[in-house]
């Protein structure tokens, strides 16, 4: 894939659900790009279809209309099977419920997704390795999902989503079910792969998590209405901020 | 009144939102109903007919007769001359003359039959019954009642008799021999000049006399008696026979009841089916209830209310499956009678009776009520947070599976993991399944049964054998309907199986989409999930159905099919299996995997 | 639809630096209440509780607030010759002093002005036509959001159980506070703007 390429884009994208008066635009028109390396956040109250996006960019849910790319190809087009091995290598999906698997290890649940990508047990399970002592739960690797707090699950899935070496990891509320401890530990997590490259599209209602972005997208109705950046900036302003001046 | 309307919009909307489930159950239950009613109708076949008919035509206590001899010095009346008078004779009929012709039906259908020459007016042995159209009368034949429904020859209809056109002028029963096609050739009658004129010389008329003794009883030693066997000893090319009552009967009832044994094998397999499923449906929805009952605790409702609602929506379910299931029976079970049977009372179709009926309604309550009862006491022990937040078993963790299916290709690690995540649903489907293939290798059993005794069976004029039309060529038919049935109830029973299977494997299948599994990996290893307990299946039901065929009055020796084709029912299941969870995966795979993540 | 993007990535102005810190008096205050300290001493702990933040504490304040204190009679002060280096002051607490801080932490008014200012500047805006209020918003939610990054950031940068992590804890609370105010204040003037 062609370096200045986006890593993911959307064009004209629509999805609506019901039909005549109960006809809703779930997402309604909407155009994004987002280049490599780039955290884009995208806020909203609930029901503003933001989820809807998130899914319709990792090829999760297909569009009424539009056309959506991810690592260069589109994906409105694609047959199952096709979105199933590009989400292999170009996708990592960290969800609201984190959804482990409740009989497998920590470590299992990691090694999952190089399993189905076909890899051998032996690599699955030095990458899965690697991956929780990136994420600082090596000591938790032989532990059941019951066994761990709620920002520990979302942190093992977030190895988990990082298996294959994934293009863009999408974040759908990754801090939703989380107390404000864990929402630290997770927020630490995502500024590090921020700072490591890698491209993120995080989904929150957290202001927390959306200010580490490089870009903040609001939507409201299933149309963005706003769009900052978030580079640049310095704590002048923050020192302002907490009324220590002087 | 206005708890019985909460209690109704509850079970209304539940079952309105889960409508592919709910059919599901009714599917389930249907099956079971529908193998129930057929099971209690089919057991009701079998009044004693031969007795009936027997009285009512003055049945003969013994039949002699004496076959066509081309070129013999002694007219075969006349041998039959001395029987007329001879010790314990009470009183005779006949000897009627025997013309041995082709019957040609409308539709080319070619039988061989006796034609036997008779008086218009009664005799006082052996009347045959009339039971549609009139007795003989010149150019009209009366036709045997077996051989009427075997051939579906109606009064009206026209036959050819060596050529000749005959009207069939009456359909009657007698015991003068077995009904067709328990007894080849099918008689026929017609006036004694008709029948006379039916002889060639290459094929002149034989003979027959009914006899009637002053004690039906020594009827077996009188057939004995040494004079008699002289009859036909003295010339070997005169081929006779002397046939007491006994004998008869036990020609029809050989037909009978291996017709009965057929359609008992049959009742008793399909009450098993039923149970069986029955276990996989309370068994299956177990973690689902537990959950609605944790639910409505959650929400205030009173222990009675909540029992309240899941009965009636169990019930609901249940009757309507149960009504269901009777209509069903009662579309099926004519397929299974025995039409054609030349026996008095033997033409009705097993009538749905009230008892059974109520036996039906009965059971379908039973299991709403047991679906119930489980869950209703689990979700009233176990505390409301747990109910709603850890339905289900926990799945148990398996390490060594879990292991193992890391080195294994994607399918067989989906299958084996998911059969390891819920061993008890696997079990329930083995179970299921091991029904089916036990009904499979039993009809096949049978089948291969009568294929073996058809062929063993004696010709009775050597001139007129004709393999073509056996006496196991109905029951055969029945066999073939009743397998027909029993596998279409199986298949039902097996998808509804991996249906609900596939369901339950929603959330792991869509997660394992999400991690980049592709669809066909998927079916795959939902198939895998279920090939295993179907190949248990098919292991413990070969022998399962020889030992089932065995304990119905079968004898395993003589009827045991080839090695070769038990052995096949190994990969026939497997197919079976696979094709019937192919359907319902790849169905679950179209559900965009985002819809299944996002109700969790 | 488009998005009115190019104003708001300008830098933002100076804030005024007139802002005098009532609380720092306070403080100073009750730092001496256990011994008298020199002013650097002061400055010290001030800078080690602030983290990051103290930054915004220049090192002259200090001294001129202790010399406002002194004037209001709450601190003495004594000059300590240092040899061949400048006197330095020594600080003490006054019987003045003493009640005053024990008043002050007593006290349990919250010192955080409630957002009456921004919403006053929305309303003036509108009536003075010659500013939009969704763009003010827009601008200082903008703002608002680059204090919130850079204080994670500052917090994430602490060691756990650091006491300036604690002060940077409260920041963003705040500021994630004044966020959701300013999305309801959005709704509201955009929905004014639109009808």
């Amino acid at each position: 894939m062609d370096r200045d390429q986006p890593a993911l884009s959307a064009s004209g994208v629509d999805k609506v659900y019901g039909k005549g008066d109960a006809l809703v635009h779930a997402v309604d028109q909407v155009e994004l790009e987002v280049a490599r390396g780039e955290a884009v956040a995208i806020v909203g109250p609930s029901g503003c279809g933001k989820s809807t996006l998130l899914y319709l960019l990792g090829g999760l849910e297909r569009p009424s209309a539009g056309t959506l790319t991810l690592a260069g190809q589109r994906l409105d087009r694609m047959p199952e099977s096709g979105l199933a091995r590009l989400r292999r290598h170009s996708l990592g999906f960290v969800f609201q419920a984190f959804h482990l698997v409740d009989e497998l290890t920590a470590q299992e649940n990691v090694e999952l997704p190089a399993l189905l990508a076909g890899a051998s047990p032996r690599r699955a399970r030095k990458r899965a390795q690697e991956l929780l002592e990136q994420v600082g739960l090596s000591d938790r690797a032989g532990h059941l999902p019951s066994a761990l707090s709620g920002g520990q699950r979302q942190r093992v899935a977030i190895a988990r989503a990082l298996a294959n070496e994934p293009l863009v990891v999408l974040a759908d509320e990754p801090t939703g079910n989380l107390d404000s401890a864990a929402t630290t530990d997770v927020l630490r997590l995502f500024d590090q792969l921020h700072e490591n490259g890698q491209t993120l599209v995080i989904v929150t209602h957290d202001t927390r998590i959306a200010a580490t972005a490089d870009r903040l997208i609001t939507m409201r109705d299933g149309a963005f209405v706003d769009e900052t950046s978030l580079t640049g900036g310095s704590s002048r302003t923050l020192a302002a901020m907490t009324g220590l001046q002087g | 009144m206005g708890r019985l309307l909460l209690i109704y919009r509850l079970v209304l909307g539940d079952i309105k939102r889960r409508r592919v489930q709910s059919a599901l159950l009714v599917l389930m239950i249907v099956t079971t109903t529908t193998t129930l009613t057929l099971g209690l109708m089919l057991h009701h076949v079998s009044p004693d007919q031969f007795a009936r008919t027997r009285l009512a035509t003055r049945g003969p206590d013994v039949v002699a007769e004496v076959g066509p001899a081309p070129g013999s010095s002694r007219p075969a009346a006349k041998q039959l001359a001395s029987l007329l008078h001879a010790p314990g004779v009470a009183a005779t009929a006949g000897p009627f003359p025997i013309a041995f012709v082709q019957l040609t039906a409308a539709h080319r259908i070619s039988v061989p039959v006796q034609a036997e020459g008779r008086d218009v007016a009664p005799t006082a042995v052996d009347q045959p019954l009339v039971t549609s159209g009139h007795w003989v009368r010149t150019g009209q034949a009366v036709i045997e009642q077996g051989l009427a429904d075997s051939l579906g020859l109606r009064v009206g209809d026209t036959i050819r008799l060596r050529g000749r056109a005959f009207k069939v002028g009456g359909i009657a029963v007698t015991i003068e021999q077995g009904f067709y096609p328990g007894t080849i050739p099918g008689l026929v009658w017609l006036t004694h000049t008709n029948a006379g004129q039916l002889a060639t010389p290459a094929v002149p008329l034989g003979y027959i006399l009914d006899i009637k003794l002053t004690n039906p009883g020594a009827a077996l030693t009188f057939a004995d008696m040494p004079a008699l066997n002289a009859l036909g000893s003295a010339t070997p090319n005169e081929p006779s026979m002397i046939e007491p009552w006994q004998g008869i009967r036990t020609d029809d009832y050989k037909l009978i009841s291996l017709n009965q044994k057929v359609l008992l094998v049959g009742s008793l397999l399909l009450s098993l089916l039923a149970i069986a499923s029955i276990a996989v449906l309370v068994g299956g929805r177990m973690a689902e209830q537990t959950r609605r009952v944790g639910l409505l605790k959650a929400v205030g409702a009173t222990p009675s209310l909540i029992a309240a609602v899941l009965l009636a929506e169990n019930l609901l379910l249940a009757l309507a499956a149960a009504i269901l299931g009777l209509i069903g029976g009662d579309l099926l079970a004519p397929l299974l009678s025995s039409p054609g049977q030349g026996l008095l009372g033997s033409a009705v179709a097993p009538q749905l009776t009230g008892s059974t009926a109520v036996i039906v309604v009965a059971v379908a309550a039973a299991v709403a009520t047991l679906a119930t009862l489980a869950p209703t006491i689990r979700g009233a022990r176990t505390s409301t947070v747990r109910a709603l937040n850890n339905p289900a078993q926990a799945p148990r963790r398996r390490p060594g599976l879990i292991a193992v299916s890391a080195a294994l290709p994607v399918p067989l690690l989906l299958g084996l993991r998911l059969v390891a995540r819920r061993p008890r649903r696997a079990v329930l489907s083995a179970a299921s399944l091991m029904i089916a293939v036990t009904m499979v290798v039993t009809a096949m059993t049978v089948q291969h049964d009568l294929a073996a005794t058809g062929q063993r069976r004696v010709p009775y004029v050597g001139l007129f054998i004709s393999t073509a039309v056996s006496s196991a060529a109905h029951a055969n038919h029945l066999l073939i309907m009743l397998s027909v049935i029993l596998v279409v109830l199986a298949a039902s029973s097996a998808i509804s199986t991996a249906w609900a299977a596939v369901i339950d494997a929603q959330t792991s299948t869509a997660l394992a989409r999400a991690l980049g599994a592709t669809p066909r990996q998927i079916s795959a290893g939902l198939t895998t999930a279920q090939l295993l307990p179907g190949l248990a299946a098919a292991c413990v039901g070969i022998p399962a159905g020889l030992l089932l065929y065995q304990l119905a009055g079968g004898h395993l020796n003589e009827a045991s099919p080839p090695l070769l084709w038990l052995l096949a029912v190994i990969p026939g299941t497997l197919i079976a299996v696979a094709a019937v969870t192919a359907i319902p995966a790849r169905i679950g795979a179209r559900r965009s995997v985002a819809e299944v993540l996002r109700s969790e | 639809m488009p998005l009115q993007n190019a104003s708001r990535n300008q830098s933002q102005p100076e804030p005024s630096s007139g802002y005098q810190l009532r609380v720092v008096q306070e403080v100073l205050l009750a730092l001496l209440v256990r011994e008298p300290s020199y002013g650097y001493q002061l400055q010290a702990q001030l800078q080690l509780a602030l983290g990051p933040l103290a930054a915004a504490l220049n090192g002259g304040h200090v001294y001129v607030t202790l010399n406002r204190l002194e004037k209001a009679g709450l601190v003495v002060s004594t000059r300590v010759p240092q040899g061949d280096r400048p006197d330095r002051k020594v600080y003490e607490l006054t019987t003045a002093g003493d009640e005053r801080v024990r008043e002050w932490l007593a006290d349990t008014g919250w010192p955080k002005p409630a957002p009456a200012e921004f919403h006053l500047k929305l309303v003036a805006a509108a009536a003075a036509g010659i500013a939009d209020a969704v763009g003010i918003i827009d601008a200082q939610r903008h703002a608002l959001l680059l204090g919130l990054r850079d204080a994670q950031r500052a917090a994430l940068g602490e060691p756990d159980g650091s006491i300036a992590g604690l002060l940077l804890e409260g920041v963003v609370l705040r500021l994630q506070a004044d966020l959701r105010w300013l999305e309801s204040c959005a709704r509201y003037w955009n929905a004014k703007r639109g009808s």
